[in-house]
């Protein structure tokens, strides 16, 4: 069964999370600038905590529809993944992001973050 | 938008709020990818193009921005240089300062990006990684100049020819 457990709408930026068998997978759709910064810094903290309750393998994050992420909800990632790195070896899960190849700035960014933790993190297209 | 000596340039003094930054961020990508035509290219100084223009609507003394986007049409890789000038606090001046600097005296610019990832992980306050991601990800070179109050940005880069 398929849980549906948060959303999070601002302005141009859409994202949703659910899990099912041990997978957390998120979307996130439309333009994360300045605009979308409290709320994308929201919507992770309650990924990241459904991710723990849940007790999560692996999270999921689709990318694909995401137009343009400035470096302030690029932080929010990043902050993210310090959260998630500080955790014991035991308690974390891995992320792995979709990436559209026709957004050339994603496999830009998700190299840079992919270089800041690169055991938790994978990037597929 | 025009063509002087071959250059192609768009120039825009407006006094924007922070929801128009991504609508000037598609209208120059549409000048990028039709005057560069190399896609990642254009992708690369669309992203340094929005957070030049985030940091100074953020920071602007009196709300007033000028940017200036020039590409070389002649001659090939092509140079593309942004200029953005507006008026600054004393302590954000002092911010871009520290980050151009920092930039410049790092022999890796990704190197560098990467430390301020792991510095500015737990600020709460601003990313302070515009800049520097300009440099990492946009493979540009910034440099600055400052006249009293009024700070000016010159991001420049090339881009290769499209095949």
């Amino acid at each position: 069964m398929t849980a549906k457990v948060i959303t999070v709408k601002c302005d141009d930026f859409d994202g949703d999370a659910s899990h099912d068998g041990g997978v957390m997978s998120v979307r996130v759709t439309g333009t994360a600038d300045y605009a979308a910064v409290d709320a994308l810094e929201q919507f992770l903290d309650e990924v990241h905590d459904e991710s723990m309750r849940s007790n999560v393998k692996q999270t999921t994050v689709d990318l694909r529809q995401l137009e343009f992420m400035n470096s302030s909800c690029f932080k929010c990632l990043i902050s993210w993944i310090t959260i998630l790195q500080e955790l014991p070896p035991s308690a974390q899960y891995k992320v792995m992001f979709i990436s559209n190849p026709k957004m050339h700035w994603q496999k830009r960014s998700l190299h840079s973050l992919r270089c800041f933790a690169e055991d938790l993190i994978s990037v597929s297209e | 938008m025009g063509a002087l000596a071959g250059n192609a340039y768009v120039e825009l003094n407006f006094r924007p709020n922070v929801q128009l930054v991504s609508v000037v961020r598609r209208f120059v990508s549409e000048f990028y990818q039709r005057t560069l035509g190399d896609p990642d290219g254009s992708s690369r100084v669309a992203l340094a193009t929005h957070e030049l223009l985030e940091n100074a609507v953020k920071y602007s003394k009196d709300g007033e921005t000028t940017i200036r986007i020039e590409i070389s049409t002649t001659g090939a890789p092509r140079e593309v240089t942004i200029m953005l000038r507006n008026r600054a606090e004393e302590s954000h001046i002092a911010a871009i300062s520290a980050i151009v600097d920092g930039v410049a005296a790092a022999k890796d610019a990704f190197a560098y990006y990467q430390q301020l990832l792991h510095a500015k992980a737990k600020h709460r306050e601003g990313s302070g990684l515009g800049l520097a991601r300009i440099c990492a990800e946009g493979e540009m070179k910034i440099a600055y100049t400052v006249n009293d109050d009024t700070v000016e940005l010159l991001a420049t880069t090339h881009v290769a020819e499209a095949t």
